[in-house]
């Protein structure tokens, strides 16, 4: 299957991505066997675990990677997440999902008609979009963590198991899926790295690359609120500023799986590797307890490392 | 001429690009106190002439000898420092700085290592007064000035360097008469302050009034210089002309003229198109001439819905059409092969198969998913109909030579069908067989009851190809030759709008 292929030269980040992914778990266990005696990043429960955590960030990346592949970047990842979290664990009930993703929809819809009609930068755009939905939340929970509870379906879908695997793995497959299938198998997808190969000549050939362009945020913003209606689940409420975490890790997960920060090349595997690489580095380096100064720097190095590898390939 | 009283002088120049000649063993000189005027079509290695002699290009072999001496220049600020200046038609000047910096950009007037604004600014004040432009003020932004103003800071910037050979191309062409008059009076002030002017237009008249000596170049070569008054205009376009053919054309219309195509009336845009009246009909190649930066781009990206704000009438297949964008304009059935492939026809670093389906998606796909064994029959058809040569469609495009490349855009919008197909100079740069073979395509095209509108800069395509040319001369169509009256003096002429009385 063409999905699971490594065989062209772009295709290079994604094998050392996956191999330095092999090389943290190994790193870990051998930590964990020689001061513990133990292997439990091997286990199959805490492999789970991890990547039910990683799910949040997986769909980010998810999104992120669509308005990337453009050339553009979405800032407003973390208050799209909490104000969707916010305002379904406000609303409640059965409409607690749509409401958050509702939430994913307007930001979305306004972000790419900021971008695309307005011409503003979308460094700058959904930065400012990003500090108008923290305000508006400020304003909504006078600044206090809101009282009110995620549904039980969001309870459900984040953190309980189905036949022994966590149901936010599941979602994170299907959304994974529904955006690996836009990539590869539509025109949208297509006209999405066309756009972000070359504007003007993608307009010339007749793409409607305004409408293209807001495809993209509304679905970077989609993904954004799902995972932060999936994060209130987990957390069984909303708090304020949940989503600020997932920002820079959601763009390093897109740019580590080989993606380029430019726009147009990339492949979605790429991304879901980044995410997992990830999440396994974030947790090899908790097992080790490592203090956060160390786990800081130690995750930008290797953020930095891994692109300068990526670079030198491309130019032979 | 006498050589020694010669201020600049090529001897056996030549230039080469890759495998193309642009310039072929030229001998020029010009003279002190002289305006020189450079004739020649589009590609006769004008451009690469006052490149090489204002130190942008190397020249490939040959010498270039400056007041007798021996010289060889690696950037512009050497020859600049020698005396050389060149006002290139793009314009150089940075739009967020004043005119006074915009003047003394690279040789600022200096105190104590920090740039002295008040001699810049009062340097600025004179030379201002010099090029008649009281009215600028040395503190404005370049960005606040109209484009002809614009055109003579930069002239005034020229001056600034005090040249002794002052290379003028194109400069004229975005000025207002007055401004022109001023430009007149002012290389007539340097001709007798002993100053080499070298001036390239494409209006005839200008050189006529302006110079004292005319050279003609023509496919690299310089034909031959003369004194003012040596030849009349006719001679001087039959130097201009006067190539091999090179390509063989399909025999011209069998079929008779359908019905119109495309008929539009006064159409305008910005200072590029001044009222456009064209007729496309079905079954006929229409061909446009003229020179570069006549309004032909923009003509073409104006009816493919690519320009904002085209006002005019335009009627496509018996309605009305008023194009608003390109998606719009391909779903009627248009299409445009535009002029730079590289940057506007193709992404490169996609494949073949990708730029193939790129405006095509919606007719591979169903419900949305593209459907991958449509998509590869289209993309299989496409190749075997334009016959590309390709390794496999899925390899970049970036890995095809320039004809296979060029056919890819072509195939890209066939697949469409389109009524009417606009190419921008399409066989630019590409192999004679394969242009061969675009001349078939566009001839069986309209064989099939389509129309064609074909910009090309190559005269003899023009003609060879064409069932008729609308020429256009300074954002109009000045002139449509057709059978007979179809030649290259008659191109050349109406290109250079001395066919007749003007009718501005």
């Amino acid at each position: 299957m063409t999905f699971l292929s490594f065989s062209k030269p772009a295709d290079r980040p994604l094998l050392i991505a996956l191999l330095t992914t092999l090389v943290i778990l190994m790193v870990g266990t051998a930590y964990t066997l020689t001061t513990q005696g133990t292997a439990p990043l091997l286990t199959p429960s805490y492999l789970l675990q991890q990547l039910q955590i990683g799910s949040f960030l997986g769909i980010c990346a998810a999104g992120m990677m669509m308005v990337v592949l453009l050339g553009h970047i979405d800032l407003s990842v973390p208050w799209t997440m909490t104000a969707a979290a916010m305002m379904a664990t406000s609303v409640g009930g059965p409409w607690a999902i749509p409401a958050g993703l509702s939430v994913g929809l307007a930001v979305g819809l306004l972000n790419g008609f900021g971008v695309s009609f307005l011409r503003i930068p979308s460094m700058i755009f959904t930065l400012g979009v990003d500090s108008v939905l923290r305000g508006l939340m400020v304003a909504h929970t006078g600044g206090f963590a809101p009282q009110t509870k995620a549904s039980p379906l969001m309870r459900y879908l984040a953190a309980d198991t189905f036949l022994g695997i966590p149901v936010a793995i599941f979602v994170w497959a299907f959304v994974s899926i529904v955006i690996a299938a836009i990539l590869t198998k539509t025109g949208f997808g297509k006209s999405i790295y066309a756009v972000g190969v070359k504007e003007g000549a993608a307009y010339l050939s007749g793409i409607r690359t305004r409408r293209v362009i807001i495809g993209s945020f509304v679905a970077s913003a989609l993904c954004a609120s799902t995972a932060g209606v999936l994060l209130a689940g987990y957390s069984a409420k909303a708090y304020q500023d949940m989503g600020t975490p997932y920002l820079l890790p959601a763009i390093a997960a897109v740019v580590l799986g080989g993606t380029h920060i430019l726009g147009g090349r990339g492949r979605y595997l790429g991304t879901l590797i980044g995410a997992t690489l990830i999440v396994f580095l974030n947790s090899v380096l908790s097992i080790m307890q490592m203090p956060e100064s160390y786990r800081q720097i130690i995750y930008g190095v290797v953020i930095i490392t891994m692109l300068l590898v990526y670079g030198r390939g491309k130019q032979n | 001429m006498n050589s020694s009283d010669a201020i600049v002088q090529l001897r056996g120049v030549s230039r080469y690009f890759g495998g193309v000649t642009a310039l072929d063993n030229v001998n020029f000189s010009c003279k002190a106190g002289s305006i020189h005027g450079i004739l020649g079509e589009n590609g006769a290695g004008k451009s690469t002439l006052i490149k090489i002699l204002s130190g942008v290009l190397g020249a490939s072999e040959g010498q270039i000898l400056n007041n007798g001496k021996q010289v060889s220049y690696r950037s512009t600020a050497e020859a600049t420092a020698d005396g050389i200046v060149c006002i290139f038609q793009e314009l150089s000047l940075v739009p967020d700085l004043t005119v006074a910096e915009n003047i003394f950009i690279d040789q600022p007037p200096r105190r104590m290592g920090m740039i002295d604004n008040r001699k810049q600014r009062q340097m600025a004040v004179e030379l201002l007064a010099r090029i008649k432009c009281e009215d600028v003020d040395p503190d404005a932004h370049i960005r606040e000035l109209s484009l002809s103003r614009r055109q003579m800071i930069e002239i005034a910037k020229a001056l600034a360097k005090n040249p002794r050979v002052l290379i003028l191309d194109e400069a004229t062409s975005a000025l207002t008469s007055n401004d022109v008059e001023t430009v007149y009076d002012l290389m007539n002030e340097l001709r007798a302050d002993g100053v080499a002017c070298i001036f390239i237009s494409h209006r005839m008249k200008e050189v006529d009034a302006l110079c004292d000596r005319l050279s003609v170049f023509r496919n690299g070569q310089h034909i031959q210089s003369f004194d003012k008054g040596g030849l009349n205009e006719t001679e001087i376009v039959q130097l201009m002309i006067g190539r091999e053919i090179t390509a063989q054309y399909p025999p011209k219309r069998s079929t008779p003229i359908g019905e119109t195509t495309l008929s539009v009336s006064s159409l305008r845009w910005e200072n590029s198109l001044k009222g456009v009246d064209l007729q496309v009909n079905a079954g006929e190649i229409v061909g446009l001439g003229g020179l570069d930066g006549q309004g032909h781009k923009e003509l073409l990206l104006g009816l493919f819905g690519a320009l904002r704000g085209m006002t005019g009438e335009i009627t496509f297949q018996g309605g009305t059409y008023k194009p608003s964008s390109p998606a719009q304009s391909k779903r009627q059935g248009l299409a445009l092969v535009p002029e730079d492939r590289k940057t506007e026809g193709l992404m490169l670093e996609m494949s073949i198969g990708d730029n193939i389906l790129l405006p095509n998606y919606k007719s591979v796909s169903q419900a949305g998913v593209i459907n991958g064994r449509l998509a590869n029959e289209a993309i299989a058809k496409a190749i075997e109909l334009l016959q590309i040569k390709v390794g496999s469609a899925d390899d970049p495009v970036e890995t095809l030579s320039g004809g296979n490349q060029q056919k890819v855009v072509i195939a890209k919008w066939l697949m469409l069908n389109p009524d009417i197909i606009l190419l921008n100079d399409p066989t630019r740069g590409i192999d004679v067989g394969t242009k061969q073979e675009i001349y078939r395509l566009m001839r069986d095209l309209v064989e099939a009851g389509k129309s064609v509108l074909l910009y090309s800069t190559d005269y003899a395509e023009l003609i060879g190809c064409c069932d008729r040319v609308c020429v256009m001369y300074d954002g109009r169509i000045v002139s449509e030759l057709e059978g007979d009256t179809l030649t290259e003096e008659a191109i050349v002429a109406a290109s250079l709008n001395i066919h007749k009385d003007d009718p501005a």
